[in-house]
């Protein structure tokens, strides 16, 4: 039980039975813990200088006067997106306010968090004031500057520095802060361990979860007000500290509104939960969830300058045409009695579809691209209406199922068929954060159903499915990452035929799917042998279809035993998009790497950058970690 | 009336009604090992067959070539009329006529126990959902554990787990129901909730085949009992003929080594 999220022990602490085992005081759990025998005690003194001397360097480094934290501060915004033109820039962010809202509101929709209790934050309060309190005064006292602004040297010639008693004045406004903290941690913990009487009597205990979130987002506002977080330029092709006032330019006014977004989204999310619209809410904010990665995409780097008229008379009535039309056929093929009638269909459309793709190919006959697509996805979904027959709501699902994925393909693809006015400045228009994130997005999105498609042909009984996606699996896995992004970064466009163009990035992300998509694939598989014969057979004997027999019982228990390893998978995804530099690419790291270190006023300051850029990878992938905790514990991992 | 005469009458009783499970010569092959030898048997509709023997004999391979589970190489088998064969249509329409309880329950743990009964009636029978569930709940009922339709298969006693098993064959409404040793895997004082459900099954009319070596049930509701050994069938007959007047040398040893 070493790794339990607040909520859960502050949940167990409401209901303490007689049960379990005493509380330790401070002092026991000292003896029981660190100092039980001597070389436990040796041990535990080891450790301790250990960690002092790890702080201490760290403090050191991180408040050294050596440091140009400017750097960092001015360039911001090359960190995040790099040279995103400042004229669109509006669009990164309603892309990210899109995110941080649906983020809200699934947070207030799933969220299982009654409330937080007062004992519990008030020992956060007094961590944080005591952590404050170590570090002022583990950190070494400052270098002395002189009256002519340089380092005052003594006579062996090393710096000379404040005395003790200098440096903890010097720190006062931390010390306020430390003791600020820690009083209110001390004063909240002592009114809350007895009974409350008197004035404070109709509070609870427990603060309400929508309080202490909008305190707290009241909090982070405030300081966007207070720090200086900084203000930042890209100019020419160069890069120079420059305060500015546009939407570009700015921070406070923008993250002020993502805060209050993400708050009332949090509100909205919560009221969704205790309503009848609750399994709604769920299903649309998951669907969000996947289609907003690619939409977001098209809103930052398209601004498509439509052609109503064509718009009017081929792109709506095709959409229509698929929907509808589309629509009444599958409302036919779920009907009771269809029998052979649909399977005959379905597979009549499926060749016709393949054939039109073939035709394609071949320049046999012109045929709108989207027409192509709408009637393979036509073709599968007839393929799964057998799935749907029955009462009137289920066929009506998949209707209406039908028309939103027909909305979705066709508006998608008018939009991408439009030329865009986004003028965008260079070849890195999209770089920093906002490129190693939607790599890592689209990969683990793309690549999980790929890999869970693979380890099901590879455990598959038919050899042709076995065979290719071993062979796919193990030549993947024979090669390494960068030689698959360098050979869809620099071959694949020579082998395309004629006219066909692959952006870089799409590229790349080809590549890297493929490459993710096979490991995934093993893990998946992992998961798979796990499902014992017991439930194949008893899936059989009752007779579901092969199809459903995957679908409901053999993979939501795969996967569920996978999670740890496709959790793994994730953040090693998210963590390797850093190799996209050796291609060309300006990922996040390579932003702090090497843009930075090139600018004329910040001329080989790197490792300010570099520490930036990995507690940010680590904030990420923190988040990725505890969230797979929380999810394993959900479904009962390790309890069966 | 003497037992031989018991045995006629039986097999008269029972000889006006429908076919339900007809093998003829069924083999089956693990490798060069010959699991089942010819094994020839018909049960009627409504008929409580028991099937015991040591273990190895081949019994649980025979009750499992019934709904395919296992194929058979030789010989045929017919149920309801249809006849198994690589024909994924007939294999489809007899699973959905022929519910089994396996030994190990085979409940899916990551359904609770109402999702379990209900996955097949909703996807497979394309009932409605709460029409399933309604009748779920009835099964429970009948089964005698109504109150734990919410929780999951792993928060249940092995005895309830396979009265939830139980149920589940019983959501699909089928014609016959096969047991494989439903009893074998739990504490002996589970084993009576799961006999009493299962006799009040025998009870109701509906074909039952079961493996078992719970010779007391075999006696109260069998309306024949099979012996098999080394993959054939040694012996058929009433309880009464079985448990009293055994024919077969190999019955008689069976029977002093588990009596």
């Amino acid at each position: 039980m070493s790794e339990e999220d607040p909520i859960s022990v502050a949940l167990k602490e409401e209901q303490v039975s007689p049960n379990e085992a005493p509380r330790l005081s401070v002092l026991q759990w000292f003896r029981t813990n660190l100092f039980s025998n001597w070389a436990n005690a040796i041990l535990t003194v080891l450790g301790l200088v250990a960690a002092f001397l790890m702080l201490r360097g760290v403090l050191n480094f991180v408040f050294s006067e050596n440091r140009e934290w400017v750097a960092v501060r001015t360039n911001l915004r090359a960190l995040m997106t790099l040279s995103y033109p400042e004229s669109q820039y509006v669009r990164v962010w309603v892309a990210l306010g899109f995110v941080v809202g649906l983020a809200g509101l699934s947070a207030g929709i799933w969220s299982d968090w009654g409330g937080v209790p007062v004992r519990r934050l008030a020992t956060w309060l007094m961590g944080a004031g005591a952590l404050i309190a170590i570090c002022v005064i583990v950190r070494e006292p400052s270098v002395i500057i002189g009256t002519d602004g340089k380092v005052v040297r003594t006579i062996e010639g090393s710096p000379l520095r404040e005395s003790f008693v200098d440096a903890m004045f010097d720190r006062s406004s931390w010390w306020i802060a430390a003791v600020i903290l820690l009083a209110t941690g001390a004063g909240l913990w002592s009114r809350f361990s007895r009974p409350v009487r008197g004035r404070w009597r109709r509070l609870r205990s427990e603060l309400p979860i929508t309080s202490v979130v909008f305190v707290g987002i009241g909090l982070v506002i405030l300081s966007l007000w207070v720090v200086p977080y900084g203000h930042y330029a890209f100019v020419d092709g160069t890069y120079i500290a420059e305060s500015g006032t546009t939407v570009a330019f700015s921070t406070q006014m923008p993250w002020t509104v993502m805060w209050v977004l993400l708050g009332l989204a949090f509100l909205v999310g919560r009221f969704l939960r205790s309503s009848r619209y609750v399994g709604m809410a769920k299903g649309g904010s998951n669907m969000l969830w996947l289609i907003s990665p690619f939409a977001l995409f098209w809103v930052v780097l398209r601004d498509p300058a439509l052609d109503y008229g064509h718009v009017l008379s081929t792109d709506l009535p095709m959409g229509l045409a698929f929907g509808l039309l589309g629509g009444a056929l599958l409302w036919l093929l779920t009907r009771n009695n269809i029998g052979e009638i649909g399977r005959i269909t379905a597979t009549a459309l499926l060749v016709f579809a393949v054939f039109n793709w073939v035709a394609a190919f071949f320049g046999w006959y012109p045929m709108l691209q989207k027409a192509r697509i709408s009637f393979l996805l036509l073709a599968l979904a007839a393929l799964l209406a057998p799935n749907f027959i029955g009462e009137v709501a289920k066929r009506r699902q998949l209707v209406l199922g039908w028309l939103g994925v027909m909305a979705l393909v066709h508006y998608l693809a008018t939009m991408i068929n439009t030329p865009s006015t986004v003028d965008l400045q260079s070849d890195e228009f999209l770089g920093g954060l906002g490129l190693t994130l939607f790599v890592a997005v689209i990969v683990v999105i793309l690549s999980f159903p790929l890999g869970v498609l693979l380890a099901l042909g590879r455990t598959s009984k038919f050899p042709i499915f076995r065979m290719l996606s071993t062979s796919y699996i193990e030549v993947i896995r024979g090669v390494p990452l960068i030689s698959v992004l360098i050979f869809f970064s620099v071959m694949v466009p020579l082998f395309l035929p004629d006219g066909m163009e692959l952006a870089e990035l799409a590229a790349v992300l080809t590549g890297y799917t493929l490459f993710s998509a096979a490991y995934l694939a093993e893990n998946v598989r992992g998961g798979l042998q796990s499902i014992t014969k017991g439930q194949y057979e008893a899936a059989d004997a009752i007779g579901l279809t092969s199809a459903q027999r995957t679908g409901f019982i053999v993979l939501p228990q795969a996967l569920t035993v996978s999670i740890p390893q496709l959790v793994g998978q994730v953040i090693s995804s998210f963590k390797e998009t850093s190799l996209l530099a050796i291609i060309g690419l300006f990922d996040f790291l390579r932003v702090a790497n090497s843009v930075i270190p090139a600018q004329s006023e910040f001329m080989g300051v790197k490792r300010e950058g570099i520490l930036v850029v990995a507690m940010i990878y680590f904030f990420f992938n923190f988040i990725i970690s505890k969230y797979s905790q929380r999810l394993e514990r959900r479904v009962g991992l390790g309890e069966r | 009336m003497n037992i031989d005469d018991a045995t006629t009458a039986a097999n008269d009783r029972l000889a006006d009604r429908d076919d339900m499970i007809v093998c003829v010569d069924v083999d089956k092959f693990y490798g060069d090992f010959q699991a089942l030898k010819g094994v020839t048997a018909t049960i009627k509709e409504g008929e409580v067959a028991v099937v015991c023997g040591p273990s190895g004999s081949g019994k649980s391979t025979w009750i499992r070539c019934i709904n395919r589970l296992e194929v058979h190489q030789g010989g045929d088998i017919v149920v309801d009329g249809i006849e198994l064969t690589n024909d994924l249509r007939n294999i489809e329409k007899i699973r959905s006529e022929v519910g089994m309880v396996f030994q190990q329950f085979n409940l899916f743990p990551h359904l609770t126990v109402l999702d379990n009964i209900t996955l097949a009636p909703i996807w497979v029978r394309k009932k409605p959902r709460d029409e399933a569930e309604s009748m779920a709940r009835a099964l429970l009922e009948r089964v005698g554990i109504p109150e734990q339709a919410e929780k999951f298969p792993g928060q249940l006693s092995g005895g309830q787990q396979q009265r939830v098993a139980i149920a589940r064959s019983l959501a699909m409404e089928p014609r016959v129901m096969l047991f494989d040793e439903p009893t074998s895997a739990l504490d002996p004082e589970m084993i009576k909730e799961v006999l009493d459900v299962m006799k009040e099954l025998a009870r109701s009319g509906i074909t039952m085949m079961v493996v078992t070596h719970e010779m007391g049930f075999a006696r109260e509701v069998a309306d024949r009992i099979m012996f098999m050994e080394g993959g054939e069938i040694v012996e058929v007959g009433t309880p009464e003929h079985f448990f009293t007047n055994p024919t077969e040398d190999r019955t008689k040893l069976f029977l002093s080594q588990i009596l």
